[in-house]
């Protein structure tokens, strides 16, 4: 009867457990910051591709603009501001490149056809979009 | 009591383990990764695949295989470029009126398509309206390369030209494997259909490579197969281009799984002439731009159809378009009026996200 009661009182809710299940919320709550905010990490890049070839990759996070030599001697100047990147300016005659919006997300990119110069985001912030027309 | 304390012990262990399972099962076991490539080099465009595979060199040799599938539409459908020991569309309208021209059968099928969408557009969308076409692509191209000096085709050359774009003289020969331009002055261009016609044969094939999920986004127009991250249920997010690109952010976005979203607009392709601007998508009545909206976007599953559809659309009044597309079935699309105005078809809201 002692022995029974003894038991008993073991299997209840006691502060070893509380520990227990403390430590196993904390690591679970641990791992569950890490698998979910590793991919934001704040380091965008902007990669320029000339003609298929990455020409320079430039950090996101930096103010800065660079001319890009396109083909045929055309160029597109790249400014990057406020971790947005844009064209301000291009050679090419349809200037669609110039109109496009300043992108930041993870896969959009700014494309100049005659020009063929092709600028991406590649890594920080996550893009919901995965295709346009 | 004791025994509920336990119960409640044994169902939070097993709460615990099945989170951390699930978990486990999101983040760690889970064997795709997204890929993405880009190329240009295909129907005069910019082109992105983004997939989900095992590895990169399986990506790499599945999106591989896609790009070589187009660059063979390509150089079969090209109007303006010869390729070595290859007949295509070039070579049919150099032989107007003097020779029919034996060729691969991707180029009759296309042709065929291009009469059956003639049929359905009533006239709208005619892959022998070349000769005038050719005429806009000079001016705009001049327009584009001296601003200065842009100017209008004159009316008089643009109606000579439209007399030669009877679809009745374009002759082929399934059994033969000919293609023959009667009229001489006849010329196809297949700007119209031929894309889309493309991606709906390159993305049935693809699936023979073992690729199942991907987005493919060549020009205006976007075909997706399968589920983002490859998971069952989770579709792609197709943004749609706002026709004022200054905006800043997409028109809308819209959820797809195994379907063909294509846009016609007028805000890509034109030039400017005294300030006024003239875009690529000729009207063959008036033979001068159409003037009916800035864009429409067409979704179904067939991305040939969707391209010849939008461009169809982009060629009669709103309203007219709108009732044609609620009287087809598995068809939706969407319009952006002239004053920027978003009308839908009654089913593709449900395609929209909030």
């Amino acid at each position: 009867m002692i022995q029974r009661q003894a038991l008993e009182k073991k299997k209840s809710f006691g502060r070893r457990d509380l520990i227990l299940l403390l430590a196993v919320l904390v690591i679970g709550l641990i791992g569950i910051v890490i698998l979910y905010t590793r991919p934001a990490a704040l380091n965008g890049e902007v990669e320029v591709a000339v003609d298929g070839e990455v020409v320079m990759t430039l950090p996101l996070s930096e103010d800065t603009e660079v001319t890009i030599e396109g083909v045929d001697g055309g160029e597109n100047l790249l400014v990057i501001q406020d971790g947005t990147a844009k064209i301000e300016s291009a050679s090419c005659p349809d200037g669609i490149c110039v109109r496009h919006y300043a992108i930041s997300r993870d896969g959009e990119s700014i494309i100049c056809l005659p020009n063929r110069v092709v600028v991406t985001i590649r890594g920080g912030e996550k893009g919901d979009v995965d295709a346009v027309v | 009591m004791r025994l509920n304390s336990k119960n409640w012990k044994s169902r939070l262990a097993a709460g615990l383990l099945s989170g951390m399972m699930v978990l486990s099962a999101g983040g760690c076991t889970h064997p795709l990764e997204r890929f993405t490539t880009s190329f240009l080099d295909v129907f005069d465009t910019a082109s992105t695949i983004v997939g989900y595979a095992p590895d990169q060199q399986t990506f790499n040799e599945q999106s591989g295989a896609y790009h070589d599938m187009l660059e063979r539409y390509n150089q079969l459908y090209d109007i303006y470029n010869e390729y070595d020991g290859l007949s295509n569309l070039k070579t049919i309208n150099d032989n107007a009126g003097i020779a029919p021209v034996e060729v691969d059968q991707e180029i009759i099928d296309l042709l065929q398509f291009g009469k059956e969408m003639y049929e359905f557009s009533d006239g709208r969308v005619n892959i022998c309206f070349g000769s005038v076409l050719e005429i806009w692509h000079d001016y705009r191209e001049d327009g584009l390369a001296n601003p200065d000096e842009a100017e209008l085709p004159p009316q008089e050359l643009l109606e000579q030209a439209a007399e030669h774009t009877d679809i009745n003289a374009l002759i082929i020969d399934e059994q033969a494997s000919t293609v023959y331009l009667e009229d001489p002055e006849m010329r196809l261009d297949v700007g119209a259909i031929a894309k889309g016609y493309a991606v709906a044969r390159a993305t049935e094939a693809i699936a023979e490579t073992g690729m199942e999920n991907a987005a493919f986004s060549i020009g205006g127009n976007v075909s997706a197969i399968g589920w983002k991250e490859g998971k069952e249920g989770n579709p792609w997010v197709i943004g749609l281009e706002n026709p004022d690109l200054t905006a800043g952010d997409y028109l809308l976005t819209v959820s797809i799984s195994d379907l063909s979203l294509v846009t016609s607009g007028n805000y890509q392709r034109y030039y400017t002439v005294d300030g006024k601007k003239y875009h690529h998508i000729i009207d063959p009545d008036t033979l001068m731009p159409a003037n009916y909206m800035q864009a429409v976007s067409v979704l179904t599953t067939d991305s040939g159809f969707a391209d010849g559809l939008s461009t169809m659309l982009f060629l009669m009044p709103v309203e007219e378009g709108l009732e044609l597309v609620e009287e087809m079935d598995g068809v939706e699309a969407l319009w952006v009026e002239m004053d920027g105005t978003v009308v839908t078809s009654s089913g593709f809201d449900e395609y929209i996200n909030d």
